[in-house]
């Protein structure tokens, strides 16, 4: 008895010194590849998970993965068909235009709040676009790398049209719904401890239960990014009296530029995602749209225009050595449409939030959309 | 044989802090390219965020907020135990019945509240609660209760000088009371006159904070909820979230409760049941004095393992807005807390309620035990 015993021991042991010698060996290999990559591409290409830079595995994979909203009117939402659209759903189709040739090679990956920068130090997803704000730790400390901002945003608060809400004070001892794990909380702290205003926060991690408490009367006012909330006011069920029956106070509480993440210290695929973000805003200044894409690429003899089309300039296209193709822009503006189209789509005139260009219109026009020269 | 078998421990050990060493190594590795912090800091910072129904304020750290947390995670789990507890044994009791009905219902209940996932039976019950009505058209009981799906307030203790001297007088009368008590059963001993030790102790204690309050300037005084355009203010509140947690918990686990309760009580010999018969005890006496406590040590292990999930249940408050630890934990790692180290002082603070909880059950256990076996 004690024999076999010591058998069965002496076997258990063989296994699991084979498990560990196994661990022990892709520990080696793991460094090794570290290393290559360091010595190896000294520092341009940057270093992602397997040793390469994410651009270089999207194109393997044929598909880009874009970490989303699913419950945001607007910007983004998933449809009954299981389909996704929305602004920042465009701006995930404009990142995989640019870089695979095809809008519809994105793998959508729909995330809370609280997930999104794990997911994004994790390598679950290639790039952020879900109405995330661009702050110093979340660059520092969640070691996100935020590119141009397509939205600029500030968080209001949000009242039923009946109250007789009108400021923030008025608000004095209220309850006050929120999303758990966004920069609202804070600056909700922030702006009422400030102003000395008593309130009581009511955090939840997904919009749903956070509407249905906010219908039944469990809090007075609803805080979001004023595009958050003119998006949930559009949709706002007939039921509650549509979106007349909610009225978003004036106040501005706080700066929000929302814009893409990608992990930090990937400069090739950060300088991707930024040219196929910046590229569309180009295409709205040159007066470049989905329809006439085509037609500007041969005809224009606007050498700015010629440049971002990659229409060839004394028979050579201007590439200006993001990795990208020199026609990139002309896909994507093909394809998805330029900042303006984009913007009137989904959250605009064109659109049932209805929203002003405001701070988001061209440089040209008043507004801070202004993207560096393309040459 | 022996040296093998040391051996054998000490290579095991050693693989075991390798694979350990190798797992942190990756982590932090992993880091240092991300160039994300792998240290403690964070929870030094401020925390940013408010807490309501607590002094917590926001320039206050995170591990101040996280204490908090842990405080409402004990206030739930605390209070949890002791009424799942309750109602466990009256529902294993129950589904011993004689009784038909008794019987019946019981079971309807232990086999409806077992067999559904707690989470749904939090989101029901908070969903529930939301349809009472709004502040403004709130009930109210002769001004002494407010109900609405703000919460429920009762009257409670309002502070309005200081308790010191109050709880100094009290101490003296617990004191007072415990002598009593000692001399009752000394008494009983002695005499075998009936103890009734509750009766007199309890009369000395209630007349010694009666004689405490007035001596100590009566420090505090009744404060009646007030409803106000917002809530209330005054009184005690049990918050909408709290309370469907609360109850949700206890239902759940009282059911497992019920179930650890009636099989202890089967597992108590028969020839007990027969012999307290043959004695003439009643229903009660038999059992308070025969089956219970014999039931009860039988039942401890498996009770401390429910007192433990329902603890660890707690966090699924996240799905309602209710701030315990495993939602502080959440804002904090999205407000640029590191998630490794922030979930690894969450399983700390968990481990801790967990180590706490097994304490006291086996200090219970080690008491109840047949002495000698």
């Amino acid at each position: 008895m004690p024999r076999r015993r010591l058998i069965i021991t002496g076997l258990v042991l063989v296994v699991i010194s084979l498990l560990a010698a196994g661990c022990f060996h892709s520990d080696d290999e793991g460094n090794g590849n570290g290393q290559a990559a360091q010595t190896g591409t000294d520092g341009d290409t940057g270093e992602g998970q397997e040793g390469g830079s994410v651009f270089q595995q999207v194109q393997d994979r044929g598909e880009v993965v874009c970490g989303v909203n699913e419950a945001v009117p607007g910007f983004g939402v998933s449809t009954e068909g299981g389909e996704y659209e929305g602004f920042d759903i465009d701006y995930c189709r404009v990142i995989a235009a640019a870089v695979l040739g095809d809008p519809n090679a994105v793998s959508f990956s729909p995330l809370t709040a609280e997930q999104r920068f794990t997911a994004l130090q994790s390598g679950e997803i290639d790039v952020l676009v879900r109405n995330t704000t661009f702050t110093s730790s979340r660059d520092g400390a969640e070691g996100a790398r935020f590119l141009h901002t397509t939205y600029y945003d500030g968080q209001g608060m949000m009242v039923r049209a009946d109250s007789e809400y009108q400021t923030l004070e008025d608000l004095n001892g209220a309850t006050i719904c929120v999303l758990s794990g966004t920069t609202t909380e804070l600056n909700l702290e922030t702006v009422f401890s400030a102003q000395g205003i008593e309130y009581s926060p009511l955090p939840f991690e997904e919009n749903d239960p956070l509407q249905q408490a906010f219908i039944q009367g469990r809090c007075d006012a609803w805080t979001s990014d004023i595009s958050q909330l003119a998006g949930v006011r559009s949709a706002w069920p007939e039921n509650q009296g549509g979106p007349e029956g909610l009225r978003i106070l004036e106040e501005i509480m706080s700066k929000e530029p929302l814009g893409p993440a990608v992990r930090d210290g990937d400069d090739q695929w950060a300088d991707a995602v930024n040219w196929a973000v910046l590229s569309t805003i180009l295409a709205e200044e040159l007066g470049v749209t989905s329809e006439n894409v085509d037609q500007m690429a041969e005809e224009s003899q606007d050498p700015d225009v010629q440049r971002l089309l990659g229409a060839p300039v004394e028979g050579e296209p201007f590439d200006p050595g993001l990795g990208l193709d020199p026609d990139f822009a002309a896909t994507v503006i093909r394809e998805v449409g330029n900042y303006g189209e984009i913007f009137d789509r989904n959250i605009g005139t064109g659109s049932s939030l209805g929203l002003d260009r405001g701070l988001n219109a061209l440089w040209t026009d008043g507004g801070l959309q202004y993207a560096p020269p393309y040459r | 044989m022996r040296v093998l078998r040391w051996a054998f421990q000490a290579v095991f050990l050693f693989l075991v802090v390798a694979f350990l060493l190798y797992i942190w190594g990756n982590l932090t590795g992993n880091f240092e390219r991300l160039g994300i912090r792998t240290d403690f800091r964070y929870l030094r910072q401020p925390a940013g965020f408010a807490i309501p129904d607590s002094d917590f304020r926001s320039s206050q750290s995170i591990f101040q907020a996280l204490l908090q947390g842990a405080q409402n995670t004990a206030k739930v789990a605390f209070i949890g135990i002791l009424l799942a507890t309750l109602l466990g044994v009256i529902a294993g009791v129950a589904r011993l019945s004689t009784n038909w009905l008794v019987r019946r219902t019981a079971a309807l209940y232990v086999e409806t509240f077992r067999n559904i996932p707690v989470l749904l039976i939090i989101i029901f019950l908070w969903s529930g609660l939301l349809q009472l009505p709004a502040i403004g058209e709130g009930r109210e009981w002769l001004g002494l209760m407010s109900v609405s799906n703000r919460g429920i307030v009762v009257p409670w203790f309002e502070r309005t000088g200081s308790v010191a001297v109050f709880l100094a007088v009290a101490l003296v009368a617990l004191l007072a009371a415990a002598a009593v008590w000692v001399w009752r059963t000394r008494r009983f001993d002695r005499t075998g006159e009936p103890p009734r030790r509750l009766r007199f102790a309890g009369g000395v204690f209630l007349a010694g904070l009666i004689v405490a309050f007035f001596l100590s300037g009566q420090p505090f005084t009744i404060s009646l909820p007030e409803t106000g355009r917002f809530g209330t203010t005054g009184g005690f509140r049990l918050a909408t979230e709290y309370a469907a947690l609360l109850i949700a918990l206890v239902l759940y686990t009282g059911s497992h409760i019920a179930e650890i309760v009636r099989g202890a009580i089967l597992a108590v010999h028969k020839g007990q049941t027969e012999a307290s018969n043959a004695l003439g005890l009643s229903g009660v006496q038999r059992l308070r004095y025969v089956v219970l406590p014999q039931a009860f040590r039988v039942s401890i292990p498996p009770m401390a393992n429910q007192y433990l999930n329902l603890t660890k249940n707690s966090s699924l408050a996240v799905a309602i807005g209710y701030y315990e630890l495993t939602r502080i934990t959440g804002i904090s790692i999205s407000q640029g807390g590191p998630a490794p180290q922030a979930i690894f002082v969450l399983m700390l603070f968990y481990l801790m309620f967990s180590l706490f909880i097994a304490l006291v059950t086996n200090l219970l256990n080690r008491k109840l035990e047949i002495p000698g076996r």
